[in-house]
């Protein structure tokens, strides 16, 4: 008896930075994933608008979901498709989720195959479809090469190297028991594999886009009170977050939310004012401010433009000129407003945070400055894509076991169960590992033969 | 299976004459033997009855990657055997070089004999072994052969090749025999067999009626059974002085001094390799062991060479217990034609010539377990060729010998194959004790083995599953059974009725428990790729043709032509997005049919 297809979810839109992002899901569990992230059993064919929120309730996107109960669907298949912001790191998020609700990464032309195989669509159509996908199958193939050239080669072909070589330990004292082989080494076998473990948590924490990237980069709002702090965040969201009011001291901690903008995701943090003789109850809110500064990735320093630069304080004019920020002269709708070109190579903008005037241009500012980052690190980390994440998290649980196998005592055979297993995540990302691999570590490693 | 077959072979004394240890079973080897066993092969019981030595390999390391291993009565074995045969039904022997095949229209139609007969056939099965243009090397010295004081098919090959049928050379090697009464055992550390002998058959279902040992037809020895009578084996290891031998003669040798061009197994290597790749190792480990009870000659496991004679007797003499040794049989290498094995079918039939099929050695493996059993599912496929009867194919889940098929015919090899425990992904699931368990609905559907044998086995299955079932929901109290023999708090054979089961289904039962969670965890990994395995390729399929397929997977799926998706899967270099293109067409070349 076949056993029931997977669940399957894939981005079907192309990769990359585009406006929308379109994620279908198809197969048994679709019904029931529907509901749950619609909150409630979606009705068939209608685009519904929803915040989606991962399993640990956290807000990822706000998208548009479609229902197409079995069998008007594209694949024949109950099928959901969620249409989202184009940004990588959402469309990374969401499927990261969908994996962790128990979808598996679609295989090239699966929706496909499995649309022909429902009867949706006839050969021709498939082969069109196939024709398209291959083409994308080469594309992506190249992409991978050109990764794989990179950093992100290097590093999976040497956490395979190690594996195979600590397989190849297991496997000689399994396969060969009679021959003349060095005394076993256990502590050296799980030295070596917690070595391996540390680097593929690494390898999958800082495989995607660099922490920053991946948490959204920590943008820290920071001024004088009053400067028009919390009318600024509240106008870059859109929406009336944040308490304003002309007391200066209104925020008295900081809050944070998070926006798309461009490709990348921000977290915005709202913070209380730098007051250079605050009130103790506002010192305990500045110390917070303080302590967000110092892990900031971008500093958005909002000054109020009456005030001109010779009445800042010194904190405000050290933070000026932190390589992390752009300076913000907020309220240039007022007749008292004074330009300035400071002389910091900080990017200077002049906004008004109640009409909105020079926010395109600050919005602007901001993702220069964010690209800029992604290039840097880009470099250097490797993008290796929500399958990848997923195979990676495969491999590290099965590293896990056979390390817990190794220290309990548990017979050879199990442990080398999970190294295999680890072993098969790997080539998800490299392409199958062949057993022949691990002989040749096997038999240069120890002189097998009677 | 009841057709008529006539068995040709150059020497009817050397039907299953161990050419090198006299040894059967051994890791995955003597899961093999027990696989053999459940589709009604000979080996299993033919070693029980003439073996010598017994031991279960890999007690520490779990319960699936035990093996059983013998040393048999070379002679003794290899006469039960042409026994067994010449009592066999539908079975004619005869002796006679086989010096060609008979052809015609891409059909064999039978074969052609150095006594000038031609014998005529509707499916033939090739078992050359180490025969085809056989070529043994002593150093310098050469001669004709496919082992020392045989002949060599000089002819066969051919007939194979005006077929289409590509060769190529492989070598293996062997060390030299010694007289016993030349050694020194007090030198050495003795090696018993285990108290309780592992055997190989299935004695539970099997009946044993016709059990016998060729020394004892006639006269039936009172006491004796299977394994009554063990020796011993001896260990010692070469020394300082073997290697200086060794490094000083390295250009005497054959291997080393470009005389040989077939390819050598790594696992097997001979001792100029030990000490040339291995040099930093001061010793490597020999073992002596007996070649059978009535005689003296013992066979020195660890040191195959292809050195001159002389240098041999230096080498030998240099080894602590063998400083008088007398060498009977000069160490030798040999070299052979094989015909590369993706050439076949899974069901072992030549895609060249219709009615053909390879067994055994010319296939590119090497040991007599894995000889064994290809040649079973070829014979086995043979007679379901000619009453066109689907083949025997054998799934990689379960069986070993289902993964050296399809290893075989799906990867081909460049070193003679032999079997590992590591080579089988699902290694969990073919533990030796359940292999009449696994292969019950193959031996049941292609004949294999009498209605009553089957019928015990079915009881047995059963039996296994009621247990299985019972500890896994009978609380003991407060925990199932089940539970409390995962967590070490109560063994299943303090269960009081269960005590009362046979050992073979008690030790299965208890590995089915214990091991839950992972046979479960591979049982799912099965499932998911039997999606695969169920969708069947037709044979003709036009790969270059097809739309979307990539060049270079087209060319290695024509070249493989694989029956099933799943094996398609497994060439290496055909990707996810070549299957889903396969599979489209399959479907499509289904839908077609049914229309
Ligand atoms: C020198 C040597 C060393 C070996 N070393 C090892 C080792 O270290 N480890 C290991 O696992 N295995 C080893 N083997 C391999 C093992 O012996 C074989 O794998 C196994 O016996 C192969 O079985 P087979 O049935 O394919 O062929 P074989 O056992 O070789 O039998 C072939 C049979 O075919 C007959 N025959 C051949 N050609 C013709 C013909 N034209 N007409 C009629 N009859 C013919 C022969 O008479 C012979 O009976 C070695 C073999 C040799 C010769
Ligand atoms: N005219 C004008 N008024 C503004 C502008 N931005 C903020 N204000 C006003 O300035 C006052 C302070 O604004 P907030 O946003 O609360 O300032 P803040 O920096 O968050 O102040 P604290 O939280 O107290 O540090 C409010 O009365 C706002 O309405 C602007 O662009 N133009
Ligand atoms: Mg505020």
């Amino acid at each position: 008896m076949p056993a029931e297809p997977d669940t399957i979810a894939a981005l079907s839109t192309p990769a990359g930075t585009a406006a929308l992002a379109v994620v279908r899901i198809c197969g048994p569990n679709t019904a029931a994933l529907s509901a749950a992230l619609a909150g409630g059993a979606p009705p068939p064919r209608r685009a519904l608008r929803r915040d989606y929120h991962d399993r640990e309730g956290r807000l990822i996107d706000d998208v548009l979901m479609t229902y197409f109960p079995a069998p008007r669907s594209y694949s024949g298949e109950d099928t959901l498709e969620i249409s989202c912001h184009g940004s990588p790191y959402i469309v990374q998020t969401l499927l990261e989720d969908l994996h962790a609700r128990g979808c598996r990464p679609a295989l090239p032309g699966e929706f496909t195959q499995r649309a022909f195989l429902n009867g949706r669509i006839d050969l021709s159509q498939a082969e069109a479809v196939m024709d398209l996908i291959q083409a994308r199958g080469e594309r992506a193939l190249h992409a991978a090469h050109q990764q794989l050239r990179g950093a992100l080669s290097e590093r999976m072909e040497g956490l395979i190297d190690r594996l195979l070589s600590l397989l190849a330990q297991i496997e000689a004292y399994i396969d060969f028991p009679d021959e003349d082989l060095p005394e076993e080494d256990k502590a050296s076998v799980i030295n070596h594999l917690s070595d391996l473990l540390a680097d593929t948590s690494h390898l999958a924490a800082t495989s995607r886009f660099g922490e920053m990237l991946r948490d959204g980069v920590k943008t820290v709002i920071a001024g004088e009170p009053n400067a028009g702090k919390s009318s600024l965040l509240n106008r870059l969201l859109g929406r009336e977050r944040a308490l304003v009011s002309p007391e200066p001291g209104t925020t008295r901690d900081f809050l944070e939310e998070r926006i798309i903008v461009g490709a990348h995701c921000l977290r915005l943090i709202d913070t209380a004012g730098l007051n250079p003789a605050p009130a103790p109850l506002e010192e305990l809110g500045m110390m917070r401010t303080r302590e967000r500064l110092a892990e900031a990735d971008l500093i958005l320093v909002v000054i109020d433009g009456r005030r001109p630069e010779e009445l800042w304080t010194d904190e405000i004019r050290i933070l000026s000129r932190d390589p992390r920020s752009i300076i913000v002269l907020n309220k240039s709708d007022l007749s008292e407003f004074v330009d300035w070109d400071g002389a910091t190579s900080s990017p200077t903008l002049a906004v008004s945070a109640l009409t909105g005037a020079g926010m395109e241009a600050l919005f602007q500012a901001v993702v220069a400055r964010v690209d800029a980052y992604s290039l840097e690190i880009g470099a250097d980390a490797v993008a290796v894509s929500a399958r990848h994440a997923f195979a990676l998290a495969a491999a590290r649980a099965e590293l896990e076991c056979a390390r817990a196998n190794l220290q309990h005592g548990a017979a050879a055979e199990l442990t080398a169960s999970h190294l295999r297993g680890a072993l098969s995540a790997f080539g998800e990302i490299t392409g199958k590992v062949d057993n022949e691999r691990m002989l040749d570590q096997l038999f240069a490693a120890f002189c097998i033969g009677k | 299976m009841g057709s008529s077959t006539l068995l040709l072979t150059g020497n009817i004394d050397t039907i299953a004459q161990m050419s090198c240890n006299p040894a059967i079973g051994g890791q995955a080897k003597g899961q093999m033997v027990r696989e053999i066993d459940a589709l009604g092969g000979e080996m299993a019981i033919n070693t029980d009855v003439t073996g010598i030595q017994f031991r279960l390999l890999n007690e520490s390391k779990g319960p699936a990657v035990q093996s059983p291993r013998a040393q048999c009565d070379k002679k003794a074995y290899q006469y039960r055997l042409k026994h067994t045969l010449e009592l066999q039904p539908n079975l004619e022997i005869f002796q006679a070089t086989v010096t060609g095949l008979l052809i015609s229209q891409g059909r064999v139609r039978g074969c052609q004999t150095n006594l000038d007969l031609d014998f005529r056939a509707a499916t033939v099965v090739v078992t050359t072994g180490t025969f085809l243009r056989g070529l043994m090397h002593i150093g310098q010295n050469k001669n004709e052969g496919g082992r020392l004081g045989d002949f060599a098919a000089r002819t066969l090959s051919a007939s194979f090749v005006a077929a289409g049928i590509e060769l190529r050379r492989l070598k293996t090697g062997t060390p030299p025999r010694i007289l016993g009464r030349s050694i020194d055992f007090t030198r050495m550390e003795e090696q018993k067999g285990d108290h309780q002998p592992t055997f190989f058959a299935f004695h539970d279902t099997r009946r044993d009626g016709e059990l016998f040992h060729v020394e004892h037809t006639f006269e039936r020895r009172l006491g004796w059974a299977p394994g009554c009578e063990q020796v011993s084996c001896w260990t010692t290891h070469t020394t300082g002085e073997t290697a200086q031998i060794v490094r000083d003669n390295l250009h005497l040798s054959a291997m080393y001094s470009g005389e040989i061009e077939g390819v050598g197994p790594r696992y097997c290597p001979s001792i100029e390799d030990k000490f040339v790749r291995f040099a930093d190792k001061p010793r490597h480990l020999l073992f002596l062991e007996p070649e059978g009870r009535a005689t003296n000659e013992y066979y020195v496991n660890g040191l195959s060479t292809s050195l001159p004679f002389d240098v041999q007797v230096r080498l030998v003499r240099s080894i602590p217990g063998l400083e008088k040794a007398h060498l009977l049989r000069p160490a030798y290498a040999v070299e052979y034609d094989f015909a590369p094995p993706t050439q076949l079918f899974a069901s072992l039939e030549s895609k060249k010539v219709e009615g053909l099929f390879f067994a055994g050695q010319i296939n590119g493996t090497s040991g007599y377990e894995e000889a064994a059993c290809q040649g079973l599912v070829a014979g086995v496929n043979a007679t379901n060729k000619v009453r066109g009867v689907p083949p025997l194919i054998i799934g990689r889940q379960e069986a070993y010998t289902g993964v050296l098929i399809d290893d075989l015919v799906t990867k081909g090899t460049n070193e003679p194959y032999r079997m590992f425990t590591s080579r089988a992904e699902h290694r969990l699931l073919l533990n030796h004790g359940s292999a009449e368990l696994r292969l019950l609905g193959h031996a049941a559907k292609h004949g294999l083995l009498g209605a009553d044998r089957l019928q015990r086995i079915t009881e047995k299955r059963d039996r296994i599953q009621h247990w299985v079932s019972r500890l896994e929901s009978e609380r003991c109290p407060g925990i199932t059974w089940g539970d409390a023999i995962r967590r070490h708090e109560r063994a299943a054979i303090e269960h009081p009725d269960f005590a009362r089961e046979s050992l073979p289904v008690r030790q299965e039962v208890a590995y089915r428990i214990v091991y839950k969670g992972y046979l479960e965890r591979e049982q799912r990994q099965v499932e998911k790729l039997a999606q695969m395995e169920h969708v069947r390729l037709p044979v003709d399929l036009d790969y270059l043709s097809l739309r979307g397929l990539r060049r270079e997977s087209a060319v290695k799926l024509a070249a493989i032509r694989p029956l099933t998706l799943g094996q398609a899967s497994r060439i290496s270099g055909v990707n996810p997005a070549d299957i889903s293109i396969l599979m489209v067409h399959a479907a499509a070349g289904r839908a077609g049919e049914s229309r």
